[in-house]
């Protein structure tokens, strides 16, 4: 008998649905074992991770596996949770919103279907990595570049859908989807865009088809289960360059934030510009131990001693330019213009053309690197985000900063953010950082951003993407008309999905009370 | 301060970065009798060479290892880099280690290891994790 059982369904019903579900996919694919579902845990936790065990996992290979396995949660009653490939760590991983919900694992629908390399566009399945299409693309001898995350371990489809980001011009992933295949809550198949038309011969070129647009729909939401989708992808430019500059004093943030959104609107820099202090990326570097063994947060003496060894800043941020080589070289000339004065020195930009070693460019290339932050504290590590979208004015993030910075310093927690700046928008990122087995740092960490959200949504900022554990808490900040847009969502929710079968909770959106 | 502890780690990274990776596969093999005169040496692993790691190689758990494992432990990679850390250069790179045995390299896949996640056995199945373990232990010393 099952150990844990989803919401509302009772160990009979459970059973007979498994024994269903096992028909679907195979019973290699159906998993319900207490070591099966350890390993679907959120390996970043806040704690041991029950909270949000699931009480079974299955991986079906096809789109017509999803659809039958949709069917069968509705005529069970039992609620599914997608993942992709289960890899959003910092935001709950694999695991649930609401305990006891069965993983739908898309792992195995893990094609490449098609690289239109005329085009620059690609057709993938949910499971396909951005490692794996990277591999592709090289193996191919593809000349298309890729925008990848941070954490790249996790899916391509997955990231762009929770609106995930990366540091080319490509990197608002959400933006560069066209045309969707989903599964809705029915078990009925649906395409977007140009995919609508039987036979199309423009789903990956076109994004809004005829009508209204739904992509939009089944971003960070629960209305269905994408299984393809057509992403954007970079022509190799003839040129690119970019730079790392460190800004020596905590004040430099006003006027740099400044100068690179006016590049940012401006398209001179093409891509979300990342702005962090010393522990952003001393943390992938070194651990805390390294530098100083004390309690409570880093002391700036410390902060400053790892500045100097390192060669960072207090923010030290990267551009990168991207074209042809005469608008490259004359956006550097701008930029060398616009910050030398006020550094005092001559920047360097490292230049790579055609036929250059691909390390030497600005294109994405996957990497995990950034996951060696959780490893600040010691022990087992995870990480924690909070990023409230603000307006483009530096001294308004300045002063933001400092304010959140003395919040950790009373805290005891050790300072790391960063600004992403976006097109029209700023994202402080609020990283915080925990061993997860130690229950003082678990604690710190949900004080520390139950406090930023409440701080944020008092000076009207609030947050792009949440973690599972405070999707309501979130959502409940979106309070106009006193929650006029989750009445929405909910209602949609219940009309598309009225057994409430797909990822109950996410977002806010169809939570169980 | 342990400053000095960051450069150790730092200079263990370009060393890593220095060894290459031309024929991962045949590495033990053939222990080279003097070092190859410097032009002849093989580039740097770059973080690309890292992640095609033995695309082109006949053993099916050594290609296994380069889809599902390279990134993060071959050349500049997170996973090295906390193991070099934890246990000294020499034990960074798992296609090196002599050290391995397959039921080890399996329980550490399937339960994770202080900050490696564990892996689903939809994402790497039992017959492929032999694969890849029955690779990593091959050099293995009684």
């Amino acid at each position: 008998m099952a150990s844990l059982l989803p919401h509302g369904v009772s160990p009979s019903g459970f059973a007979k649905a498994l024994a269903q579900f096992r028909r679907v996919v195979g019973d290699q694919w159906v998993l319900d074992s207490e070591d099966d579902r350890q390993t679907y845990i959120d390996p970043y936790a806040l704690g041991d991770g029950k909270d949000h065990d699931s009480s079974a996992i299955i991986a079906p290979a096809s789109v017509e596996e999803v659809q039958a396995i949709v069917r069968l949660a509705n005529a069970f009653k039992v609620p599914l949770w997608p993942v992709s490939r289960g890899k959003n760590l910092g935001y709950g991983g694999s695991s649930p919103a609401e305990k006891g919900d069965v993983i739908l694992d898309l792992n195995r629908l893990n094609r490449i279907l098609d690289v239109n390399e005329r085009q620059a566009s690609c057709l993938i399945e949910p499971g396909v990595g951005f490692f794996d299409l990277f591999r592709h693309l090289k193996e191919s001898g593809s000349h298309l570049w890729m925008s990848v995350p941070g954490n790249s371990w996790g899916s391509v489809i997955g990231n762009a859908l929770d609106r995930g980001i990366g540091y080319t011009p490509f990197g608002d992933h959400c933006e560069q989807l066209c045309g969707l295949e989903v599964v809705l809550p029915d078990g009925s198949l649906v395409r977007t865009g140009m995919g609508a038309m039987e036979g199309s011969a423009t789903w990956q070129s076109y994004k809004y088809g005829y009508g209204p647009g739904w992509d939009q729909m089944f971003m960070q939401s629960n209305f269905g289960i994408v299984t393809k989708a057509g992403v954007w992808l970079q022509p190799e430019p003839e040129m690119t360059a970019k730079i790392t500059l460190a800004l020596p004093n905590f004040d430099d943030a006003g006027w740099a934030i400044d100068i690179l959104c006016d590049l940012r609107r401006r398209d001179v820099i093409q891509h979300n510009i990342v702005f962090g202090s010393p522990v952003r990326a001393a943390s992938t570097m070194s651990q805390r131990a390294d530098w100083y063994d004390g309690k409570g947060a880093l002391p700036d003496s410390v902060s400053e001693t790892m500045m100097k060894k390192l060669g960072l800043g207090w923010w030290t941020t990267k551009i990168s330019l991207f074209g042809h080589e005469g608008t490259v070289t004359a956006q550097i000339d701008l930029i060398r213009r616009l910050f030398e004065p006020k550094l005092g020195r001559a920047l360097e930009f490292e230049i790579w053309k055609q036929g250059d070693p691909p390390e030497k460019s600005a294109q994405g290339i996957p990497t995990t690197m950034g996951l060696q932050c959780v490893n600040w504290y010691g022990g087992r590590g995870g990480h924690l985000s909070f990023a409230p979208v603000m307006p483009q004015d530096g001294s308004l993030a300045l002063a933001y900063a400092r304010k959140i910075k003395a919040y950790y310093e009373q805290v005891g927690q050790d300072y790391y953010a960063s600004f992403t700046i976006g097109r029209r928008h700023i994202n402080n990122v609020s990283l915080i950082l925990y061993n997860r087995d130690e229950p003082e740092a678990v604690s710190r960490a949900d004080r520390l951003y139950r406090h930023l959200l409440a701080e944020a949504a008092a000076s009207g900022f609030a947050e792009y993407r949440g973690h599972i554990s405070y999707m309501d808490a979130v959502a409940q900040t979106y309070n106009f008309g006193n929650g006029a847009l989750r009445r929405l969502n909910d209602r949609i929710k219940a009309t598309l999905d009225p057994n409430n079968i797909i990822a109950p909770g996410r977002n806010g959106i169809g939570r169980h009370a | 301060m342990t400053g000095s502890r960051f450069f150790a780690v730092l200079a263990f990274g370009l060393c890593a970065a220095a060894i290459g990776y031309s024929d991962p596969g045949r590495a033990g093999d053939t222990p080279p009798v003097a070092p190859p005169p410097a032009a002849a040496r093989p580039r740097p692993a770059s973080t690309v060479d890292a992640i095609l790691f033995g695309r082109s190689s006949a053993v099916e758990g050594e290609r296994l290892f380069g889809q599902k494992c390279a990134f993060c432990h071959v050349g500049p990679s997170t996973g090295a880099m906390m193991l070099g850390r934890r246990l000294g250069k020499d034990k960074a790179e798992l296609p090196k280690r002599t050290d391995l045995a397959a039921d080890y390299v399996k329980a550490v896949v399937r339960n994770g290891l202080v900050n490696m996640p564990p892996f689903t056995r939809v994402e790497l199945t039992d017959a492929q994790l032999d694969r890849i373990a029955g690779y990593l232990a091959r050099q293995a010393r009684p």
